[in-house]
């Protein structure tokens, strides 16, 4: 059994002079929901993208135990990647496509196939070109989930579909982890990490900024404060210890008074923040 | 490897109806005129024939117009050597930058199949086309000749059909290298690179200093009117042919499994 389905080692990716991501290492355990954050430009597409053997790289990568250059096409046969645009052959039928993808791995994953179709209410006999990105999206789904492989790669899964959809999405992804699949999946929404997600790394400018459980990263002393103080209607970000924000309210006319935790939002803002240094803007 | 082939072929085959029968019947609608000009020929012929430069670009005055075979290589062949070169140059300079030009690249390139596999699919799917695209034509020629109940010498037919699908084979391979090296589809410089290459051919036997290195293109060694007039044509021109398609495609396969694609 291995333990790790995902070790991303000094992974270094440079386009020309531009930057791509500059020495990540981080790790995905077996049979875990990682989520992997950071806002546009971040790293995280090439990061995945490199993973996939779609880009030249250096530093390692091991994909389920196997070395992403070398065994390139044996990881391939192991994961099931979901792209964010998820395009496809404007003039092929939605059958053809999902039957295209399992003759390719040499699979009859028709059954599968059907289940997966019936959930997520895709029409496999419509053409590629009249679906719109959500339903492209949901033949994107069967297409990864299909051959049931070992580890799911997603990115932006969840842009473009209704939030039924969304659900039903994750309903798939929670049945197929319990069978021992993992799951990396790369977004913007920070809910869906804190409801999903075991586990999360976070990117900024290229840079690994934090990777940890996401009950730990999401811990913080800082509390958003919203009242009424001397007549004027306050709302900031208190990142002192409490008995020094009870010194300072003292004397003061407090007609209304919040004291709550931050938002997830608020917190992972904190670290993508420009000024947020590689601890962790929060803490 | 076959399910991939299956689906490059299915990709590729309206076009190459579509152009195999335009150029087929245009041919055979070439071959067809030939009856109504019979009577005109000898006087077209003869004047062809003394046009300077202009009758040796088009094998004119190395073949009488005012026989099936002159008139089949300075008219048909002409149209068959413009045709099937654009249409392997089109199919080439798209055929590997189109996955990433549409965007499809991440769905292809996701499934467990490696780089080298896939162009090496993709080749075998553009060679399979052109068997195909040669066989139309001729069978539409063949119709020609048939219709007007004329034919040429069918064995010097042979070896033109088989010197143009040889000079396809090498202008696709040039192309594939192209589209090995850019992101975009590049129909315009595929084009561009088969009308360069005819050109050289017509300047080559225009200028006399240049009539040494016609070898080196592809057209130096499928003229029509060469192979009919049984000239010999010389073996560094094959010999060039070949050396130039390994080239292309040892690039082509050096290029493109070591590329960055584009998303």
């Amino acid at each position: 059994m291995i333990e790790k389905a995902i070790e991303i080692n000094h992974l270094t990716k440079h386009y020309g002079k531009h930057r791509g991501v500059e020495d990540v290492s981080f790790s995905v355990e077996a049979g875990d929901i990682f989520g992997f954050l950071g806002p546009n430009g971040a790293g995280k597409s090439t990061t995945i993208r490199s993973m996939l053997g779609f880009l030249q790289y250096e530093g390692e990568i091991r994909i389920l135990g196997m070395d992403a250059r070398k065994d390139h096409e044996r990881i391939l046969r192991e994961v099931g990647y979901m792209p964010s645009e998820a395009m496809f052959y404007p003039s092929m039928r939605v059958r053809d496509v999902i039957r295209l993808s399992a003759e390719v791995r040499g699979m009859d994953c028709k059954r599968e196939a059907k289940m997966l179709c019936d959930r997520l209410r895709v029409d496999v006999d419509r053409k590629i070109n009249e679906l719109s990105l959500g339903n492209r999206k949901k033949v994107s789904i069967v297409c990864a989930m299909q051959h049931k492989p070992n580890l799911f790669i997603f990115d932006e899964p969840t842009s473009g579909l209704d939030p039924l959809m969304q659900n039903t999405f994750f309903e798939l992804i929670a049945e197929y982890v319990k069978g021992g699949t993992t799951c990396m999946l790369s977004t913007h929404v920070l809910s869906e990490v804190k409801k999903y997600c075991n586990h999360v790394a976070i990117m900024k400018e290229g840079q690994l900024v934090s990777a940890g459980s996401v009950s730990e990263l999401t811990h913080t002393s800082s509390k958003r404060v919203t009242g009424t103080i001397d007549g004027q209607q306050v709302d900031y970000l208190y990142t002192k210890d409490m008995n020094q924000l009870l010194e300072e309210l003292h004397g003061k006319n407090v007609t209304d008074l919040n004291i709550m935790d931050p938002s997830i939002d608020e917190i992972f803002m904190g670290y993508y923040s420009k000024d947020a240094d590689r601890e962790g803007a929060m803490r | 490897m076959m399910v991939l082939l299956k689906h490059e072929w299915k990709q590729n085959v309206r076009n190459l109806l579509i152009w195999s029968l335009a150029v087929g019947a245009m041919g055979m609608l070439c071959i067809c005129l030939y009856a109504s000009m019979t009577e005109d020929m000898a006087e077209l012929s003869e004047s062809f024939s003394n046009m300077g430069a202009f009758s040796d670009a088009f094998g004119m005055s190395t073949l009488g117009i005012g026989t099936i075979a002159g008139y089949f290589a300075t008219e048909v062949g002409v149209v068959h050597s413009l045709g099937s070169s654009m249409f392997a140059a089109i199919m080439a300079s798209t055929i590997l930058s189109k996955e990433e030009d549409g965007h499809t690249g991440e769905f292809l390139y996701a499934l467990p199949v490696t780089r080298g596999k896939v162009i090496t699919t993709k080749i075998c799917s553009m060679v399979l086309s052109l068997v195909v695209f040669t066989t139309i034509t001729t069978a539409f020629y063949i119709l020609g000749f048939r219709i007007i109940d004329t034919w040429p010498d069918m064995e010097l037919f042979a070896i033109f059909m088989l010197s143009q699908f040889l000079m396809n084979l090498e202008v696709m391979c040039i192309c594939t290298m192209l589209s090995a090296f850019v992101k975009r589809n590049m129909i315009g410089a595929g084009l561009g690179i088969a009308l360069l290459l005819y050109v050289y051919d017509l300047m080559g036997r225009v200028v006399p200093d240049a009539k040494e290195y016609l070898f080196i293109g592809p057209f130096g060694y499928a003229n029509a009117s060469e192979i009919f007039a049984k000239r010999d044509i010389p073996s560094a021109a094959y010999i060039c042919g070949v050396c130039i398609m390994m080239m292309a495609l040892v690039i082509t396969y050096l290029k493109y499994t070591r590329k960055d694609l584009a998303s």
